[in-house]
């Protein structure tokens, strides 16, 4: 008999319960019509267990059985508590919930610390997530019958950071996920308390520090945990609090007033920095070593799937500030500000100074690659964002620091800024629509036009132009779309891209 | 259905062994941009992995009340006396809001010490912390305890207190100040009970009792609404 090899698939998973069905009902087909023979039948059968299955469908019947008791029995444990919850003294609370706390989650870590066992280890993982929400029980308890007066975001801040914690011991995704969810939580309801004022207690300070906090703890989990959606989202959570945090600055410093320097920072720094973003960034002794020849290194997979959602998110954020400020409303909004920074609360600037240390030498090692790459195959490349970013900067300075915008005409519109912003909507989704021709990419394709068709829109529906025009402007994009996508799927030929990783 | 010739034999093995070859090449099994699906956790965990993580988490619930608990256990016992928190209904149900007569910045401006309030409050408290000096009466023990007097507001921690005087540390929110006194979660089974009483009591005489520690900390000890005692 050929020895047996391993099991491409996980014996108790339904799916491929499914699957053996059919292939057993499959392969007795393909037998009997001569496709295969006896000997190939049996290497099939010994290989998928057919003779299993009738053994595998009664145990799943038990198991959800099991399962089912399992939950009513949950559900009595709970109303026991809640029915006797006034009636305990206080000490002999706080003992059962942490001995439920600690009881479910080393239970649900010895079940999972066995590799052989598929069954055990889902059993434990599930144990170790509702170990991780009766943390929360447990804080979110405790600091009741304390009476303590802390806010709902310290305890969404504490709960986040504990499985953090746990989450880095197990290495699980799960808990990394949830953690930076939590900690992404406390920060907006935090955000709006934050008042003015030197408030030192350890939580506001956080939440001050909010992206370097997120930096330091959750990116190299994602490192760790080799996860995608946790550095995706520490990204944009860096990104948004950054921005969030250095556009409050002026407000609770006591005066509500801007600068084009903090515009600018505020609005550009997270896309250059995410834009910039490589591992190298956490390795200093690259800027001395000599600079790798493209072709020579592999980035390493986890690396390169990091620097792509993370391009990715720059793109994104960077379409959002263009399309936002080629609106003529918004200049009136932040038109009411001028320049007077004394009394500037810091916290946020530090950050944002030690992340543009970052950002500079993310940028750096793309300048020193630039030498190497001529030809550059994509429009999107990091010349025309750098080109895009430096423009965005000058007009923000320019309009903020060195005009005096006249706050008391109404009919006031700042036309450079408007031309300026307009003109790079338009080219930048332009050179979305041209990479997603050349490089077959879809999703690429579809968001230029995306951003063309809004911005036409927008404009369109912005000035109080006539019902004909606006009829023709409708059915020309409609129709444009259309024979985009035909044109696309005709002629473009998709491939499988590094997109937005050749320089 | 025939039986394995050998020709159809070879040529089984050699499709055997063609499947076989390509399993050992290792195609990847994701595009190139995918990280492995699968995280690494073929070895088992040591036991520390897990004791560390959970006993930090062990420490954050019991961090909860750690401080509440020292101040209760070295505090000294004052009364103060609440003062309604809006001209409105108070919030009742789940849990009572409750403000005091030294929450108001009105009634802390008269105070010695007080008098820069009157200025406008921000940006003239460093840490944002403000102390108040309480002093307590003369009266002997009453069923509700005596109310404690402020006498003075200082910024900075006082250390010329008296022995009948008590410095208690409160933080400016943005328009009154606050104590960490001010939640009291009320019992479900006595909840009816406790709203009855607010309701028909005059603000007088709802006074609560709380420890004070020597850093000005406090924690909540009692509520009493005339002459009864509801111990948080």
């Amino acid at each position: 008999m050929a020895a047996s090899a391993p099991s491409p698939i996980g014996l108790n998973d339904m799916n491929s319960e499914q699957f053996r069905r059919q292939l057993r009902h499959e392969s007795e087909q393909w037998w009997s019509e001569g496709l295969i023979n006896a000997d190939l039948y049996e290497k099939l059968a010994d290989r998928y267990q057919f003779d299993r299955l009738e053994q595998d469908a009664s145990h799943r019947f038990i198991m959800i059985l099991m399962g089912l008791g399992a939950v009513l029995l949950g559900l009595a444990a709970i109303t026991f508590v809640a029915a006797n919850w006034q009636a305990w003294p206080r000490s002999f609370k706080v003992v059962l919930l942490l001995s439920c706390f600690l009881g479910v989650t080393v239970t649900g870590f010895y079940l999972w610390n066995r590799p052989e066992q598929q069954r055990h280890r889902r059993l434990g993982h599930g144990l170790l997530l509702l170990g991780a929400l009766l943390l929360g029980a447990n804080l979110g308890l405790v600091s009741q019958m304390f009476h303590q007066s802390g806010e709902v975001f310290e305890l969404f801040l504490v709960w986040g950071l504990g499985m953090t914690a746990m989450a880095y011991g197990l290495r699980l995704t799960s808990l990394g996920v949830m953690a930076v969810g939590l900690v992404g939580l406390a920060y907006q309801m935090g955000f709006f308390s934050w008042f003015g004022g030197q408030d030192l207690a350890w939580t506001h300070l956080l939440i001050q520090h909010m992206p370097l906090v997120v930096s330091f703890l959750f990116v190299p989990l994602a490192y760790w945990c080799r996860s995608r959606v946790i550095f995706g989202l520490s990204a944009f959570i860096v990104a948004y609090s950054l921005f969030l945090n250095l556009i409050k600055t002026p407000s609770i410093s006591g005066l509500s007033l801007t600068s084009g320097w903090l515009m600018a920072i505020a609005w550009l720094l997270p896309i250059a920095l995410l834009w910039s973003y490589s591992r190298a960034m956490w390795q200093f002794s690259h800027l001395s070593a000599p600079v790798a020849q493209p072709g020579l290194t592999q980035p390493r997979m986890e690396s390169d799937s990091f620097q792509a959602i993370a391009r990715i998110l720059a793109l994104f954020l960077l379409s959002i500030v263009l399309y936002l400020f080629s609106f003529k409303g918004i200049w009136r909004v932040w038109g009411w500000f001028n320049s007077d920074l004394t009394n500037l609360i810091w916290h946020p600037l530090f950050d944002a100074m030690i992340l543009s240390v970052f950002a500079g030498l993310g940028w750096l090692q793309i300048a020193r690659q630039f030498q190497f790459q001529r030809r550059t195959t994509t429009a999107i490349n990091s010349g025309l964002v750098a080109l895009i970013l430096l423009i965005v900067a000058t007009v923000f300075v320019y309009y903020f620091e060195f005009t005096i915008i006249p706050l008391d005409n109404p009919a006031f519109v700042p036309i450079v800024n408007l031309v300026v912003f307009n003109i790079l909507l338009f080219l930048f989704s332009m050179g979305l629509i041209r990479d997603g021709l050349a490089l077959g990419d879809r999703p690429v394709f579809w968001a230029g036009m995306v951003l063309l068709i809004l911005g036409i829109i927008s404009r369109m529906l912005e000035y109080n132009t006539g019902l004909l025009l606006k009829s023709i402007v409708f059915g020309l994009c409609g129709v444009g779309i259309i024979a985009a996508g035909i044109w696309f799927e005709r002629n473009a030929k998709p491939q499988s891209t590094r997109y937005l990783l050749k320089y | 259905m025939t039986s394995p010739t050998p020709d159809s034999q070879s040529s089984a093995n050699q499709s055997a062994n063609q499947s076989q070859a390509l399993s050992k090449q290792n195609l990847p099994a994701s595009p190139p941009l995918a990280p492995p699906a699968t995280q690494p956790t073929e070895r088992r965990l040591p036991g520390w992995r897990l004791w560390i993580p959970l006993l930090f988490q062990a420490a954050l619930i019991i961090g909860v009340p750690a401080q509440d608990a020292y101040t209760m256990a070295t505090g000294r016992l004052v009364t103060l006396q609440t003062a309604p928190v809006d001209p409105y209904d108070p919030l009742r149900g789940y849990y009572q809001i409750l403000g005091y007569e030294i929450s108001r910045v009105d009634r802390l401006k008269q105070l010695p010490g007080g008098e820069w309030l009157n200025q406008g409050i921000q940006g003239y408290v460093p840490e944002g912390n403000i102390y108040v000096v309480l002093e307590a009466p003369t009266v002997s023990k009453t069923n509700p305890p005596a109310v404690w007097q402020p006498v003075r507001v200082s910024l900075q921690r006082p250390t010329d207190l008296a022995d009948n005087q008590v410095a208690l540390k409160g933080q400016y929110d943005g328009w009154q100040i606050v104590y960490g006194l001010e939640t009291y979660y009320m019992p479900e089974d006595r909840r009816q009970e406790v709203n009855q009483a607010i309701t028909n009591t005059p603000q007088q005489a709802f006074v609560v009792e709380a420890k004070i520690d020597a850093q000005g900390n406090s924690v909540p000890v009692s509520l009493w609404v005339r002459d009864r005692n509801f111990r948080f």
